[in-house]
């Protein structure tokens, strides 16, 4: 939308913003608006993109989430639910799987990956202490792969 | 429903403290979630959780609505804005004091390390993300051949999402999940 019916970013400026992105924590797309709200218009920018990323959306889910509440006791709505949620799951892996496809990572790249994955996923380890070790580890190791 | 000030800033605290880890995007923050909210704070059961992303999966927007669902199941409508501003504000900061740095990088070999550092522990929090998940929906065998029949849809496939969503709904009602 913004590259295509607007011509606000060429695919070149776009594509960089979305690597710098990756590189940042927090929401990707909320991410972009913020840096694309403070490219044209500053700090105002940034909070206007940041509003209407958010707050149009937060109401839409809130009327949905609403809406289940009402029907939440109907054995129809926690079968579909029910379905919908193992399904999301899915799309979760999925995506996964679509991102270590996608990188062709090479073989210390995807030890990390598992490493990450049973820490985090299978002993539940805390976030925090999970990526105080494995974010430093990635770098150095990546930082004497480039020299 | 307690909407007391001191629970929607327990809230508040909670989702800003992890704001900063969300290394590949919120996705890669519901084991974490999933932790604080079932396990330490007891303020929903781990299907509840499942439930609320899929709910968020089937509205507009970006994916981190799943952090408005679960801050309006603990403290109503101030509760997901609560959570959604805590969740947000401080990688949005970040980002966008950081722009300016990144900029001046862009064709450094830092930025370039940064990345293909980053990108695997991305990678392994997103795959913990979906067995969490799978853990918490996956009541039956046909449920988690739902699970796996949406992994393949989106690995193998460019099908939008919410048409996988539809079908497993529909499945789950014709009593599959």
């Amino acid at each position: 939308m913004l590259v295509e019916e607007r011509a606000w970013l060429t695919d070149r400026e776009f594509a960089e913003l979305i690597g710098m992105c990756q590189v940042l924590p927090g929401p990707n797309v909320v991410n972009l608006s913020v840096m694309l709200g403070a490219r044209w218009q500053g700090p105002v920018g940034s909070l206007l993109a940041l509003t209407g990323i958010l707050f149009v959306p937060v109401i839409a889910v809130l009327i949905l989430a609403t809406f289940y509440a009402s029907v939440a006791h109907t054995p129809i709505a926690g079968s579909a639910i029910a379905g919908a949620s193992a399904a999301a799951a899915g799309l979760i892996i999925g995506t996964a799987i679509r991102l270590t496809i996608g990188s062709r990572p090479p073989m210390r790249s995807l030890l990390l990956a598992a490493a990450v994955f049973l820490a985090v996923g299978v002993a539940q380890a805390p976030l925090l202490w999970v990526l105080a070790v494995a974010v430093p580890l990635a770098i150095a190791v990546e930082w004497r792969a480039s020299q | 429903m307690n909407t007391s000030f001191d629970l929607l800033f327990e809230i508040g605290w909670r989702f800003a403290s992890l704001s900063l880890l969300a290394i590949g995007g919120i996705n890669a923050l519901l084991p974490e979630f999933h932790r604080v909210v079932v396990d330490v704070e007891g303020w929903m059961t781990s299907a509840e959780f499942a439930d609320l992303f899929a709910l968020a999966q089937l509205a507009p927007g970006p994916n981190a609505m799943v952090v408005s669902l679960l801050g309006w199941k603990v403290a109503g409508i101030p509760g997901a804005f609560v959570a959604t501003i805590a969740a947000c504000g401080p990688s949005s900061l970040v980002s966008y004091f950081a722009m300016r740095a990144l900029e001046r990088m862009r064709k450094g070999a830092l930025r370039v390390v940064l990345q293909r550092a980053l990108a695997p522990v991305a990678i392994g929090l997103v795959l913990a993300s979906g067995y969490t998940l799978a853990k918490a929906a996956d009541r039956s065998i046909g449920a988690l051949a739902l699970t796996v029949c949406g992994a393949a849809a989106i690995a193998a496939t460019r099908v939008n999402p919410i048409w996988v969503l539809a079908a497993a709904a529909l499945a789950g009602v014709a009593g599959i999940a």
